[in-house]
C-alpha cells in the first residue's frame, strides 16, 4: 500500500477533527523576551487542504510562532491551536500534527532508521512505519548510515519522514527547502502539495519568496513579529497591478506615445521600439493603437510577483530587531 | 510510560554510550577487584607475613611506631568478612560515577544533540519524558551493579577459597554491603537524572558532577573541621558532613564507621534520596518552563 493510498484509508478514522480536519488557528499570539516583542499580538487562520506559506524576513519570528504552535514556546499571551486543541493537550500529538523544525535534530551517533524506530517507539507507532517513511523521502540507501555523515539536504528528508511517521493531518515545516537542491525543491514541492490535495493542513515557513510563490496556495506574511497580510497569492498581488505600468512593442513607437499621450497617459520610450505606459490600461491601450493604425507586437501589464508584494509589505519594518 | 522507558533504552543502545558504558563498568570492576585483591590477600596473611610483605623481608628493622601501625592496620583488616564485602562490592568506587553520569548524559544529550526539540514534540508531557529517562536509567543502573557485582562475587569467592577462608556469602554482613551497593548505584542514578535537568549544559555537568563526586568528601571534611575548630566547637557539626552527597554515600554504605562522629548508614541514605528527589523536584520544574529554542 502506498503511504497516500494509507493515508486516504485513516481519514476515515483521523483524531484531528470532526472530519479529520484540523485547521490551525492562532489569536492574539504575543511573546516577549524582555523588551523585545518578537510575536506581537498576531492573528491567523490555516486552512486544511492547501499549502499555506508563513513568510517573513529573517527575525520576523516565524520560528518563534511555530514553537508557540507546537508547545515548546510558552506564549506570552495568546492562543494557538491546532484542531481547536493546544498541541499539549493532544492525546497522540505525532498522529495529528508532523513537525520539522530543525534539520540538525538527531543524535550524531545515531543512524537514521534507528532515529526513526526510537520516535516509533516513543509513540507507540509500529516500528515498520520507519522503513515505510525512509522509503517515502528517498533516503533507504542511507538509512544505516550515522547521521552526522548526512548532507543538509539529507537531514530535511530524514526530518520529513520523522514528521510523516504518524500520517498526520497537519504538518508543520520551518524552511524546509534550506539544503536542499533543485531537484529536492521540486521532489518536496510535489510531495506537500499532494499532502495538501488529500486535505491535509500544511504550514510551511520561508523566506524563499519564488519557492513559497511555486509551492503555496495562501500565505501568511509576518514582518516584525506583526501580521503583514493573509490571503491567496493572487489576491495579494491584485491590488499591488493597479496602475502597474504597460509595455508596449511596436514598429511605430512615436506615434503610439503621441496617440497615448494625448489621451492623458505618461509615456517612456526604453528604447526604440517599447513603450512604457503608465496611467491608461493594457485593453485601452490596444484599441487606441486600432483607432490610430499603429501595429502592435506586444503589449503586457508588469505584474508585480510575490517578492514584490513582499518587500512592499514588509517595506518599514527592519529584518533584524 | 513503558513505551518512554522501551524508547530511551532503545536510544541508549543505538549509539555507542552503551559500549563506552558497559566498558567502563567492565574496566573500572576488574581493576577495583585486582587492587582490593592484593589488599585482602596480604591482610589476610597472618600478621609475620603481613609485616614481611610490607618491609619487603626487612622485617626486623622497621620502627617500632611503624610496626604498631601496621599491627592495627592488621587487626582492622585481618577478617574473612569484612574483606569479601570489600571484595564483592569492588565496582562501586567508579560505577557509582558512571551511573551519575550516565544519568546526566541521558538528560543533558538531548540538548548538546539538539534533539530536545524532536523528544518534546513527541512527547509534549516533559516530565513523562524525565520519568521515563528516570526508569531506564535506574534498569540500566542495575544492571550495571549486577554485572558488576557477578564478576566481584565470582572472582572474589574463587580467592578467598583459595586463601582458605570461607566465601561469607548468605552473612548478613555481607549480604548488606552488597545490597546497599546496589541502593548506591540506584540513587546515584536519580541523582544524576536530577543534576542534569538543573545544569543541561553537558560539558559543565558531567565536569562539576564528576568533582564533587571525587573531591567533595575531602573538601567536606576540610571545611566541617575548620567550623568546628574555629566557629562551633560541637560533634554534631563534624556529623553534618553527611549533608554532602559523597559523603552521605560513604555513610551510606560503609560496613563500619565512616569517620569517627558518622551518623548511621541509613542516615547517609535519607540524605542522598533527599538530595536526589530535591535535584529531580527542581530540574523537572526548571524544565517545564524552558522555552526549547
Amino acid at each position: 500500500m502506498t503511504i497516500h493510498a494509507q493515508a486516504s484509508e485513516r481519514r476515515h478514522t483521523a483524531p484531528g477533527g470532526p472530519d479529520g480536519q484540523s485547521p490551525i488557528v492562532v489569536r492574539g499570539l504575543t511573546k516577549q523576551y524582555g523588551e523585545l516583542t518578537a510575536v506581537d499580538d498576531l492573528t491567523f487562520t490555516v486552512t486544511p487542504g492547501r499549502v499555506t506559506g508563513f513568510l517573513g524576513p529573517n527575525g520576523a519570528g516565524k520560528t518563534t510562532t511555530l514553537r508557540m504552535l507546537l508547545g515548546l514556546v510558552a506564549p506570552t499571551s495568546g492562543t494557538a491551536t491546532i484542531g481547536d486543541r493546544l498541541y499539549a493537550d493532544l492525546p497522540e500529538p505525532t498522529r495529528v500534527v508532523g513537525a520539522v523544525l530543525e534539520a540538525s535534530s538527531a543524535h550524531r551517533g545515531r543512524t537514521g532508521r534507528n532515529h526513526l524506530r526510537a520516535a516509533c517507539i516513543a509513540t507507540g507507532l509500529e516500528i515498520s512505519r520507519a522503513d515505510a517513511t525512509l522509503e517515502m523521502v528517498g533516503l533507504m540507501a542511507a538509512a544505516d548510515r550515522p547521521f552526522k555523515g548526512y548532507s543538509l539536504g539529507m537531514r530535511q528528508r530524514l526530518g520529513i519522514a520523522s514528521a510523516m511517521l504518524g500520517d498526520p493531518d497537519v504538518l508543520i515545516l520551518d524552511e524546509p527547502a534550506n539544503g536542499l537542491d533543485p531537484e529536492g525543491i521540486r521532489w518536496m514541492r510535489t510531495l506537500l502539495q499532494g499532502l495538501a490535495s488529500e486535505g491535509r493542513t500544511v504550514l510551511v515557513s520561508s523566506h524563499l519568496l519564488s519557492e513559497m510563490q511555486a509551492l503555496a496556495d495562501e500565505v501568511v506574511i509576518v514582518a516584525a513579529g506583526r501580521l503583514a497580510r493573509q490571503g491567496s497569492i493572487d489576491d495579494i498581488i491584485a491590488p499591488l497591478s493597479i496602475g502597474a505600468p504597460v509595455q508596449v512593442s511596436t514598429p511605430q513607437p512615436e506615434r503610439l506615445a503621441a496617440a497615448l499621450r494625448s489621451a492623458g497617459a505618461t509615456v517612456t520610450i526604453p528604447n526604440g521600439t517599447a513603450l512604457r505606459v503608465l496611467g491608461i490600461e493594457e485593453s485601452l491601450i490596444g484599441d487606441l493603437a486600432f483607432s490610430v493604425g499603429v501595429p502592435v507586437h506586444r503589449l503586457y501589464t508588469e505584474t508585480p510577483d510575490l517578492e514584490d508584494a513582499f518587500l512592499t509589505l514588509t517595506h518599514a519594518e527592519a529584518a533584524i530587531r | 510510560m513503558k513505551r518512554l522507558v522501551h524508547a530511551e533504552l532503545f536510544k541508549l543502545r543505538t549509539t555507542n554510550a552503551w559500549w563506552l558504558f558497559a566498558l567502563a563498568i567492565l574496566a573500572s570492576t576488574v581493576t577495583m577487584l585486582v587492587v582490593n585483591g592484593i589488599n585482602a590477600y596480604s591482610l589476610l596473611q597472618p600478621f609475620n607475613s603481613f609485616v614481611n610483605l610490607h618491609s619487603h623481608g626487612h622485617a626486623g628493622s622497621i620502627p617500632a611506631d611503624f610496626l604498631a601501625h601496621l599491627r592495627q592496620e592488621w587487626t582492622a583488616g585481618h577478617d574473612g568478612i569484612g574483606q569479601a564485602a570489600m571484595l564483592y562490592t569492588s565496582g562501586q568506587l567508579i560505577g557509582v560515577l558512571l551511573v551519575c553520569l550516565l544519568g546526566i548524559v541521558m538528560v543533558t544529550s538531548e540538548f548538546y544533540q539538539q534533539t530536545a526539540t524532536f523528544t518534546f514534540l513527541q512527547t509534549p508531557r516533559r516530565s513523562a519524558v524525565i520519568r521515563g529517562k528516570l526508569v531506564a536509567a535506574l534498569l540500566v543502573a542495575g544492571l550495571a551493579w549486577l554485572v558488576s557485582t557477578v564478576i566481584s562475587v565470582a572472582a572474589g569467592a574463587a580467592f578467598l577459597h583459595s586463601q582458605g577462608y570461607s566465601t561469607g556469602l548468605g552473612h548478613w554482613a555481607v549480604d548488606r554491603a552488597i545490597l546497599l551497593n546496589l541502593a548506591a548505584y540506584l540513587l546515584w542514578t536519580l541523582f544524576g537524572i536530577g543534576f542534569g535537568c538543573l545544569v543541561r549544559h553537558q560539558l559543565a555537568a558531567t565536569v562539576s558532577a564528576t568533582v564533587l563526586y571525587l573531591i567533595g568528601a575531602t573538601a567536606a571534611a576540610t571545611v566541617f573541621e575548620l567550623l568546628n575548630t574555629y566557629v562551633l566547637n560541637q560533634n554534631w557539626v563534624l556529623a553534618a558532613q553527611v549533608v554532602v552527597p559523597p559523603v552521605a554515600s560513604t555513610v551510606m554504605v560503609s560496613a563500619t564507621q565512616a569517620f569517627e562522629q558518622s551518623p548511621p548508614a541509613w542516615v547517609g541514605a535519607v540524605v542522598l534520596l533527599v538530595w536526589s528527589l530535591v535535584a529531580i523536584r527542581l530540574g523537572d520544574r526548571r524544565l517545564q518552563r524552558h522555552d526549547i529554542t
